[in-house]
């Protein structure tokens, strides 16, 4: 059972089952690692911004940073009018991205390698650039699906590739981010596996692997979040501004 | 007030030292690896939603196996749209 791959990712519950109605609402592993990386999030950010001195210390130099790579790189990609979606997607990114580092712990739980949340994440993405698209220009929105200087013959296939292409927005957003972190921790863990069961002779090279692996997965865990991030940016830019 | 003066001086300093030194734009090698894997992604969602499409349609009409493989190649198209879209994107910067 050690040996399995897959059974890092299994969800259990710890504590009471509690159930509303036909939904199951326990409190999980996963639930459990969600509330730890929130936890995680806020004792960082608070101990970063306690003391605002004009030295920075290492944590608010850390603290800062991260406040100013998100509001550049919303400034950079959806323009000034998205400075007021700071605030969300600042939690985002850190939501992700703590989410990842903390599944990069031995022994943890990485909540971001499960289908299910990620999907939630970029439907709410989705939903909420669509509401502030109909919000900020109305029925005029809708005009993103016909673009200029089409062929009225070509046009009704057009139509329906561009809301294709619409919809599978929060299909790519949730898919990169599971795909990248189960197939990521299933590699350490086969390799993991190998160093055991090749031994003492042959166990050196897939732990060099799995050393190498843990650097790659780290790089990744970063880079994920920052794509997550980036890529609502651009939903935004394109909700607000109204091209593509 | 001292202390902040010898430290805006000691910053100049450090600053001028990052401007001779070569090594610039480490960020952007990140940034082109975050770009190759959304790219990556972004072909296979399309076909992805618009295959799904055609199956949902083809059981509520009845038709089997015909709107899926329409919507299966309008998926591929809009998948090209979006890698092409995102390709243009990065080429703006």
């Amino acid at each position: 059972m050690a040996l399995n791959p897959m059974h890092q990712f299994e969800v259990y519950r710890i504590g009471p089952e509690i159930n509303f109605g036909n939904i199951n609402l326990s409190f999980t592993n996963s639930s459990l690692f969600m509330l730890l990386s929130a936890i995680a999030i806020i004792i960082f950010l608070f101990l970063g911004t306690k003391k605002k001195s004009l030295i920075p210390s290492k944590i608010q130099i850390i603290t800062e940073l991260s406040y100013s790579f998100v509001a550049k790189m919303i400034s950079d990609t959806a323009g000034s009018k998205a400075k007021p979606f700071f605030p969300f997607i600042f939690t985002l990114f850190m939501f992700v991205l703590f989410c990842n580092m903390i599944g990069m712990l031995p022994y943890s739980f990485t909540v971001t390698s499960h289908i299910i949340v990620t999907l939630v994440l970029a439907v709410v993405v989705f939903i909420g650039v669509t509401i502030i698209g109909f919000a900020k220009h109305g029925i005029k929105y809708l005009e993103l699906f016909v673009p200029k200087g089409v062929p009225i013959v070509l046009l009704p296939l057009i139509v329906i590739i561009e809301i294709i292409s619409y919809l599978s927005r929060p299909v790519s957003l949730s898919v990169r981010l599971f795909a990248n972190m189960m197939a990521g921790h299933t590699m350490l863990k086969v390799f993991g596996g190998f160093v055991i069961s090749l031994g003492l002779l042959g166990g050196w090279l897939p732990l060099g692997f799995s050393v190498a692996l843990t650097g790659l997965e780290i790089l990744v865990a970063f880079l994920q979040a920052y794509v997550f991030a980036i890529l609502t940016c651009i939903y935004l830019n394109d909700a607000i501004n109204l091209h593509h | 007030m001292k202390n902040f003066k010898e430290i805006s001086t000691r910053l100049e300093i450090a600053k001028k030292k990052i401007g001779i030194s070569p090594e610039k734009d480490k960020g952007s090698n990140a940034a082109s690896l975050g770009n190759a894997l959304k790219i990556s992604t972004e072909l296979v969602a399309a076909v992805i939603v618009g295959s799904t499409i055609g199956f949902l349609l083809d059981n509520w009409f009845g038709t089997k196996p015909l709107l899926i493989i329409i919507f299966f190649f309008m998926g591929a198209a809009a998948g090209i749209l979006n890698v092409f879209r995102s390709a243009k994107r990065m080429h703006k910067k």
